[in-house]
């Protein structure tokens, strides 16, 4: 029997077309968001949101991600800006091989893509897809505990949204127990509250897109 | 459920792995498993046993090794070793803190004829 040493990351392949798709991504200078949160916590509603205060000022173009159906891109496609399907019909989350599918069909340049991810705070943490970064979204009737029971996701998330504050006098969740929960996997997470209901709360971060959306473009210009 | 694609991954791997090293039969493959990835080694070997068949790993088993998490402060420059994936230091309290391992998930090695 030989004993072959092979030292390689299972995910060796997702790992190397997420580096594919990141450049295709760079080259476009496009601000690449995947976000991820558990069904229901209002990942569309915020996507929403970030539509309608940045479409006049960016172009903007959202991969939809769903095991099934069309009813977020349907959803998303009424404000009026680009929408990609993903199906995944059985896997419970984006892959690279996924978001590679659907690049050729990307035949514009966009300053601004979010990536809705398979609702589940679990698996899409594990499968990079070429994205900027990570954004979680944990909302307030979920608990201020889940941090500490997803942690990866947390950890590797660069901003946390707490949605929902709109509902804070009627559920158990403490805003600070929750900030000092993702701050034990993540003391560099940047953390935001907002309501996506009311609209509360996003003018911090609409800023801090903003920067972003200007550092990206920077880095465009300077690599020429 | 995501242990499906990832099992796949890890079929293909090793097939790939023995393809290069003229290997026609894998017999064991060495896992090396951070405990701070979403990974389940019990989901890991109930899809290997439907993925391997008719493949190089068709015989093998997985032998799974666990890498603990390991921290380093970035406020005290102390390392340690924790159970649970909670960042903070042991020693000085401060979440300063560097994961230095726990993440690893890959082939080590594979065994083979």
């Amino acid at each position: 029997m030989k004993k072959i040493n092979v030292l390689k990351p299972v995910l060796v392949s997702n790992k190397q077309r997420a580096q594919e798709n990141r450049q295709k991504f760079d080259r476009m200078n496009s601000l690449v968001i995947n976000i991820i949160a558990s069904p229901g916590a209002g990942k569309t509603s915020i996507i929403e949101r970030i539509v309608q205060y940045f479409k006049r000022k960016v172009k903007i173009l959202i991969i939809e991600g769903d095991i099934r159906g069309q009813v977020d891109s349907k959803r998303l496609a009424k404000l009026g800006v680009d929408v990609v399907q993903i199906n995944t019909l059985t896997a419970c989350h984006l892959d690279a091989f996924m978001t590679a599918q659907v690049l050729p069909k990307i035949k514009k340049k966009y300053d601004l893509i979010l990536i809705e991810n398979v609702g589940n705070l679990v698996c899409p943490a594990e499968f990079e897809i070429g994205e900027d970064y990570k954004l979680a979204i944990l909302s307030t009737p979920e608990g201020d505990d889940k941090p500490m029971k997803y942690p990866l996701l947390f950890h590797l998330a660069r901003i946390v949204i707490i949605n929902k504050s709109d509902l804070l006098p009627f559920v158990d969740f403490s805003i600070d127990a929750a900030k000092k929960n993702i701050m034990r996997e993540n003391s560099k997470a940047k953390i935001f509250e907002v309501s996506a209901k009311t609209g509360g709360g996003f003018d911090d971060f609409y800023l801090f897109m903003e920067k972003e959306l200007n550092a990206k473009k920077k880095k465009g210009k300077t690599k020429g | 459920m995501h242990e499906f694609g990832i099992t796949k991954a890890l079929v293909d791997l090793c097939n790939t792995e023995a393809e290069k090293n003229n290997l026609a039969k894998i017999y064991k493959i060495h896992l090396k498993i951070g405990k701070f990835t979403g990974f389940s080694p019990d989901s890991i070997r109930f899809y290997f046993e439907y993925l391997k068949t008719g493949t190089k790993c068709q015989d093998a088993e997985i032998t799974f090794n666990e890498v603990p998490i390991r921290i380093k402060c970035a406020s005290c420059g102390k390392e340690n070793k924790i159970e649970e994936p909670i960042l903070v230091c042991p020693d000085c309290g401060k979440m300063t803190i560097e994961v230095i391992s726990g993440r690893e998930f890959y082939v080590a090695s594979i065994e083979g004829d």
